[in-house]
């Protein structure tokens, strides 16, 4: 009977799962606009990051690269 | 209760899943037909039926990326260079909203057609998988040349596929 449940459980996570969407490649636009921003002030990034490095003594490693254009 | 139809159900959604990524159009593939607004208000729609017979270049473009842009002046360039002997170039935008293409058209004029393209429709039917992909496609309808993305020195590869394209080799 468990491995049923489990099989069940799993079967119930792949139907959720495939509800999720890629965003095409046209659509990542979407993705560059302003509002889309983890955080949406620049000023108040640079100051949280200011008193992040502060505190840890340390720089860098807060943010990746790239934008998510999947342009090239 | 067995557990075979439970394996099934997960057999087909997998299935499922690997087909939604199959698809693209590929070198070799006839062109899908498409037509769409020019993305100026005050010209024709473009249909690639009433191209046929003609070497078309097909571009997607957006405002929002990079390698688009530094492509597109270049491609002006090759369409002068060769309209003559029958290249047409269609750069189908896919801004939504589509004033984002026209802003950067207002200071890149272009002179080849531009279709607006906001919803994705034809981007949907050759199955773009990146920014910008582009598709040489010969007189008889057949692609000759998919390009995905856009680095310096490219421009000589294509040109090189639309000179063999127009020669009809």
């Amino acid at each position: 009977m468990s491995i049923i449940r489990v099989l069940g459980l799993l079967s119930l996570c792949a139907c959720l799962l495939s509800s999720c969407t890629e965003v095409r490649a046209w659509e990542r636009g979407y993705l560059a606009r302003d509002e889309m921003a983890w955080e949406a002030d620049p000023l108040e990034s640079a100051l949280n990051d200011h008193i992040f490095f502060s505190k840890e003594a340390s720089s860098g490693g807060n943010s990746a690269a790239g934008g998510g254009c999947g342009c090239n | 209760m067995t557990i075979k139809p439970l394996l099934q159900s997960l057999l087909v959604l997998t299935v499922g899943t690997l087909c939604t990524v199959s698809g693209a159009v590929e070198e070799g593939d006839t062109a899908p037909d498409f037509s769409l607004p020019s993305i100026y208000a005050d010209q024709p729609a473009i249909t690639m039926a009433e191209l046929k017979g003609k070497t078309v270049y097909v571009d997607f473009w957006a405002s929002w990326c990079a390698p688009c842009l530094s492509s597109l002046p270049l491609y002006n360039e090759i369409y002068h260079k060769y309209k003559d002997q029958g290249l047409e170039i269609v750069a189908i935008n896919v801004d939504n909203p589509i004033e984002d293409g026209l802003d950067f058209l207002l200071e890149t004029p272009l002179d080849f057609l531009i279709p607006a393209d906001p919803d994705g429709d034809a981007a949907e039917l050759f199955e773009v998988y990146g920014m910008p992909t582009s598709y040489l496609i010969d007189p008889d309808g057949t692609v000759r040349l998919v390009h995905m993305g856009y680095r310096k020195g490219d421009i000589e590869i294509i040109e090189a596929a639309i000179v063999s394209s127009l020669a009809g080799k």
